[in-house]
């Protein structure tokens, strides 16, 4: 999920991150529901991956992406789940900054996240907020 | 799906999830989330940045709401789930989390019916974790005419 770092300070409003591929297998779907201790009935019987799990990765890949600095404060998350993913589904995950204001001695940074399967449908939307401290 | 919902009203409440939240669970959130900022998972860097230790993901916590409304509202939430959180306190390995809810609307059409709820995570001093609200439309036997 490598991809080139940039410094927040370097984002502006419409910034568009590098699209990441991924694909949530068996053991990243395990190891997630050992962590939250999920029901495993669930997802199992239809090899499902949690939605949540799929939001984590495409957040994982946005945050690879920006060098943010210590004491930045992860404040809203919002989400919307529009489609179930399977096991070994093929996903791109599309960032992108919607919002960048400067308030007192803080940055409000909000991004949008989409990610879409195989069949270039949305199986999640969402958006993130952060508040980083200016430099 | 748990809940019955012809039983459903304003303010009624769900069963309570409860989770304690420890540095293992943790570790193995950072592995599958591949979310490895060490103030999740390295006790001195969280010290020196001025914690008391590290501090649990904000999306594992959130992640126990999917779970507590996947728990009601099965496939409805994972094809048609919507929420909003905001991140309150931070969540410690050692403390107990208590994920609570309740109906604040309820709109039925069109064969479906839509579920508006507040959820809140709550550690063992009572202090807001996640404030969220949330909302999942849920096909209803109801002739949609």
């Amino acid at each position: 999920m490598a991809q080139q770092e940039i410094d927040y300070k370097e984002l502006s409003n419409g910034y568009e991150f590098t699209p990441v591929d991924f694909q949530p297998d068996d053991k990243m779907v395990t190891a997630y529901l050992s962590a939250i201790e999920g029901d495993k009935r669930i997802y199992g019987e239809n090899k499902l991956v949690p939605p949540m799990a799929v939001a984590a990765l495409a957040m994982a890949s946005m945050a690879e992406a920006i060098s943010l600095p210590p004491g930045t404060i992860h404040v809203s998350q919002e989400f919307q789940f529009l489609g179930t993913v399977s096991i070994n589904e093929s996903l791109t995950s599309y960032a992108r900054v919607n919002r960048k204001i400067e308030r007192g001695k803080f940055h409000m940074l909000t991004i949008e996240i989409n990610v879409t399967n195989q069949n270039n449908a949305k199986v999640i939307t969402g958006e993130t907020s952060f508040i980083l401290p200016l430099a | 799906m748990a809940i019955d919902l012809n039983g459903l009203s304003i303010d009624t409440s769900f069963p309570e999830l409860r989770r304690q939240v420890t540095q293992e669970h943790v570790n193995l959130y950072a592995e599958a989330s591949k979310d490895f900022n060490p103030i999740h998972i390295d006790p001195e860097f969280a010290r020196q940045a001025g914690l008391d230790g590290t501090i649990a993901h904000g999306m594992l916590i959130l992640a126990y709401v999917s779970e507590f409304m996947t728990s009601s509202f099965g496939q409805s939430w994972l094809t048609g789930g919507n929420l909003i959180a905001r991140f309150k306190t931070p969540a410690r390995p050692g403390d107990t989390i208590t994920v609570s809810g309740k109906v604040t609307g309820l709109q039925r059409g069109n064969g479906t019916l839509l579920v508006d709820c507040d959820i809140l995570c709550q550690n063992q001093r009572d202090e807001p974790v996640i404030i969220c609200e949330t909302k999942v439309r849920v096909k209803t036997d109801e002739d949609s005419s």
